[in-house]
């Protein structure tokens, strides 16, 4: 259900995406950053789901939260001439890989038991 | 009902993703990536400094072959009084056409693009307060009607065949950039080159447009010499 559903948005973002015009080059470092952030929070998402401990207030929150926060640190980093967005970078792509970890820990669980399940059998 | 609303915001999020990836990817392909135009900069740059260090050792070489000729042209003339004559003309004709180091007596002169000022923006156009190739044109030219022997212009020698000409915002003589401030030496007979700065010389002209003139007559002038490919192409002499 969930698998279907990613596939779906997926297939329909990039759809629509090809056809969107495009954006300045000045801002695509801010869309660079939001897209990490968005990835992080849908890796997090999943990772709820499969815990059974999704709330979707916390979900949609922190999605934006996140993008804005860091996008105002790429303009803050572009005043100060430091690449503060590297910390961010850093700090999602971390997330990312521990949620990825929670992610294939989860399956793997679930299809060795399975094939318990089919060895008894 | 709840996997529902969950995989149905899911796949919003996933929506809103991927089109800003896919708007994402179409900016980098169409503007090219900083890392991208970082890289041809570097490339660029020591390329630049690369063919500088060539020249730089080419001029060198130029140098030391120079003095090794000047030597064995010294050996040769030594003992011998026709060929000593021949020697003082090679000389004369080095200095004529700019080959060598001369030093004499002269004037040198200093001009500087004026200061912006909001007296001088009323009266006169921005264009008319800075310095251009037809105002150090004008004083070569004048400079040369004083019999000046030798000029230079922010160390680039005036020879016969020199253009000065506008480049952008600088001016290129001898096909190098110099700009303001613009130190122009000339050797010659000093009470002659000084009718430059005189009552109606072209300095004074230059002084009401706020451009900063110096005028200095000095007792040893250095006029450094200009190397050029020394090959006429066209011209022939008619014996």
């Amino acid at each position: 259900m969930i698998l279907v559903a990613i596939i779906i948005g997926c297939v329909l973002g990039a759809v629509i995406g090809i056809n969107l015009p495009i954006i300045s080059y000045t801002y695509s470092t801010y869309l660079a950053i939001a897209i990490i952030a968005a990835l992080d929070s849908v890796f997090g998402g999943i990772t709820g789901v499969l815990k059974g401990e999704f709330d979707f207030k916390v979900f949609i929150s922190g999605f934006f939260c996140n993008a804005i926060l860091s996008m105002l640190l790429t303009y803050l980093g572009t005043k100060l001439n430091v690449d503060i967005y590297l910390a961010a970078i850093v700090v999602f792509v971390g997330r990312m890989f521990l949620n990825l970890t929670i992610i294939r820990k989860y399956y793997i669980d679930k299809w060795s038991k399975k094939f318990e399940e089919m060895k008894k059998k | 009902m709840i996997k529902q609303t969950e995989a149905l915001i899911l796949g919003i999020m996933c929506l809103i993703l991927t089109i800003g990836i896919c708007v994402q990817i179409k900016t980098v392909n169409i503007s090219g990536t900083t890392t991208n135009s970082n890289k041809e900069l570097n490339n660029l740059k020591t390329q630049v400094l690369k063919m500088k260090e060539k020249c730089d050792e080419i001029y060198e070489k130029i140098d030391v072959s120079q003095k090794e000729l000047e030597k064995i042209r010294k050996n040769v003339t030594s003992n011998d009084e026709a060929l000593k004559v021949l020697e003082e003309k090679i000389n004369n004709y080095n200095i004529l056409s700019g080959f060598t180091d001369v030093k004499g007596q002269g004037v040198r002169i200093t001009l500087t693009d004026a200061v912006m000022t909001n007296t001088l923006r009323n009266l006169y156009k921005d264009k008319d307060l800075i310095i251009h190739d037809r105002d150090l044109f004008l004083i070569v030219n004048e400079l040369k009607i004083s019999g000046a022997e030798a000029i230079e212009i922010n160390g680039q020698r005036i020879l016969e065949n020199t253009a000065i000409s506008c480049d952008g915002n600088v001016v290129a003589i001898n096909g190098e950039k110099v700009s303001s401030p613009f130190i122009i030496n000339a050797i010659g007979f000093p009470e002659r080159l000084a009718s430059i700065n005189g009552a109606d010389g072209y300095l004074r002209e230059l002084e009401e447009y706020g451009i900063k003139t110096t005028f200095n007559v000095e007792n040893e002038i250095i006029i450094s010499k200009y190397i050029r490919g020394n090959k006429f192409k066209y011209a022939r002499a008619i014996k």
